[in-house]
């Protein structure tokens, strides 16, 4: 088993937030993982984008290609796609793309994020709205792991924990 | 599974050293460097039974000094800094040198020269293995490929310099810095009596020798001797400590030579040909200085591919360590792009087919 994965976005966006989540998740459901952050000097509003494997072995951690790759905003669909493994899943957040991408893949979901998060109540929580879409994509890691690892990732702000888990469980039965 | 911890390079090396005894931390904060200071500073705070003390200095300057009197009191003592505060810190460098004073130092390369891109890059090899600072000397060069390799050098890097009495480089990348992978953290090595070691002044006490830190000689007979000294020292040096890791050399017919995050690409590059029946092997470097010349010896007829992430450094000590640097060819990637498994497997079938 191995998945290569490419999460790309806007700073502020939660992208890194939901990247370690998930690989938390994962590497307490017993598998080797590396995690990758790549982002510029700007303090907002720059690109931050994350390499991760998720396998059974120790991999290199940037990847060739992303068998699964979310992508929060166009400049990343623009900078990023050409990583995209041609039988892989794209996930575009068609809040804030209407772009057609150009590469080639498996399958291609659009899925509203933001828009999702607006309806629940609070748009910060679209990352993690997108990090239950992904759970449900990576069956391997079960979802009480993702779903534990939201609440420990909240644990400072326990007013926020409910929300967040009802976004990641709106996302899961989205995918 | 059972001890390990799921943390970032840089975070997880910290500890490491101050599980290593390393109690005096001095720095400038610099991406991707910053989380190494920080740590030791949050350190500071909540584990007030460590008896750390950090210290964030005005300049690099101050720090690399500061860690270099801290030396002089026989504690363990390091810094951690990216490229330009490397360069402020190369005065500081060659003092230790020449004085054979024990300190790790954690260079994180950024990519470029000036402030440089805050990327992975490998572009200061040649600035960490060929001296850096002034004067004729070789600090040791350490360079860990995974998060769990940056956590054990860590703890060897302070074995290694108490016993040369000698700087150690830690070599690091933006990548192995900012990754998070599972880890097993060491344990607390036994440590020796600071004011024990030859390095720590201590005053002249009763039956006691007092211990100097000396950086001349005295007139030119002097100088000779005194240089003279530390070279016999780094061919002690040479002779023990290159480190390095083969793979698959047996039956290869191409040996891939990287080190640090590139090496990591270049394992699995190796693995991706292997499973195409391209005969692919490795040579990685663990120690740059002093490198890792045996791993080449009695090698023929194979051909070699260092992969770096500089216009071209590291190939110029293998070129030193083949029979016959005709059969080494160089594939760099320049400005913090890291170029990918299957990136690098494009370029061992190029080599195939001539």
């Amino acid at each position: 088993m191995k998945q290569e994965l490419l999460l790309s976005g806007i700073g502020g966006q939660g992208v890194i937030t939901l990247g370690e989540s998930l690989c938390d998740a994962a590497v307490k459901a017993g598998f080797q993982v590396t995690f990758v952050p790549f982002y510029g000097q700007e303090k907002r509003g720059g690109r931050t984008m994350c390499n991760i494997t998720i396998s059974d072995q120790v991999e290199s951690p940037i990847i060739s290609e992303a068998n699964i790759m979310l992508i929060f905003d166009e400049r990343s669909l623009h900078d990023y796609q050409e990583l995209m493994d041609p039988n892989g899943t794209l996930i575009l957040n068609s809040s804030m793309i209407d772009a057609e991408p150009t590469c080639q893949y498996g399958k291609l979901d659009k899925v509203p994020f933001y828009d999702i998060a607006q309806e629940l109540g609070n748009p910060k929580t679209a990352n993690i709205v997108a990090l239950g879409y992904l759970a449900k994509l990576l069956p391997m890691i079960p979802y009480d792991l993702v779903a534990q690892q939201v609440e420990r990732s909240f644990a400072r702000k326990p007013k926020l924990i409910p929300i967040n888990l009802e976004a990641l469980k709106k996302g899961y039965e989205l995918s | 599974m059972g001890n390990q911890v799921f943390m970032q390079g840089n975070e997880a090396m910290a500890e490491s050293a101050i599980r290593a005894g390393c109690k005096l931390f001095f720095g400038y904060p610099i991406t991707p460097s910053s989380e190494v200071p920080e740590y030791y500073a949050r350190a500071m705070r909540e584990r007030p039974e460590e008896g750390i003390t950090f210290i964030q200095a005005e300049t690099e300057v101050a720090a690399f000094n500061m860690v270099a009197g801290a030396a002089a009191t026989g504690h363990r003592a390091m810094t951690a800094t990216s490229g330009p505060g490397f360069s402020l810190g190369q005065e500081a460098m060659s003092y230790m040198s020449a004085a054979d004073l024990p300190a790790v130092i954690v260079e994180i390369m950024r990519a470029g020269p000036a402030d440089g891109e805050i990327l992975a890059a490998q572009g200061d090899y040649f600035q960490a293995t060929k001296g850096g600072g002034h004067g004729d000397y070789c600090n040791l060069v350490l360079a860990p490929y995974s998060v769990q390799e940056l956590c054990e050098l860590m703890q060897e890097s302070f074995e290694l310099a108490e016993k040369y009495r000698n700087p150690v480089i830690l070599l690091s990348d933006a990548t192995l810095a900012k990754m998070r992978e599972s880890v097993e953290l060491p344990g607390r090595p036994e440590l020796p009596v600071p004011s024990e070691l030859p390095n720590a002044l201590r005053g002249c006490g009763k039956d006691k020798e007092p211990h100097k830190v000396i950086t001349c000689g005295d007139g030119a007979v002097q100088w000779g001797a005194f240089n003279d000294r530390l070279q016999a020292k780094y061919q002690v040096i040479r002779e023990a400590e290159e480190r390095w890791e083969s793979y698959n050399l047996e039956d290869a017919d191409i040996i891939l030579v990287a080190y640090g995050s590139m090496a990591r690409v270049c394992v699995s590059a190796m693995n991706l040909a292997r499973a195409e029946g391209i005969k692919v092997g490795m040579i990685r470097p663990i120690s740059l200085w002093p490198f890792p010349q045996k791993a080449f010896a009695g090698i023929t007829g194979k051909k070699f591919l260092v992969c770096e992430l500089s216009a071209g450094q590291m190939v110029e000590d293998v070129k030193l360590s083949v029979e016959n640097k005709r059969d080494v060819s160089f594939f760099g990637k320049l400005g913090g792009t890291t170029p990918s498994p299957k990136v690098v497997l494009e370029q061992i079938r190029k080599m195939e087919v001539c």
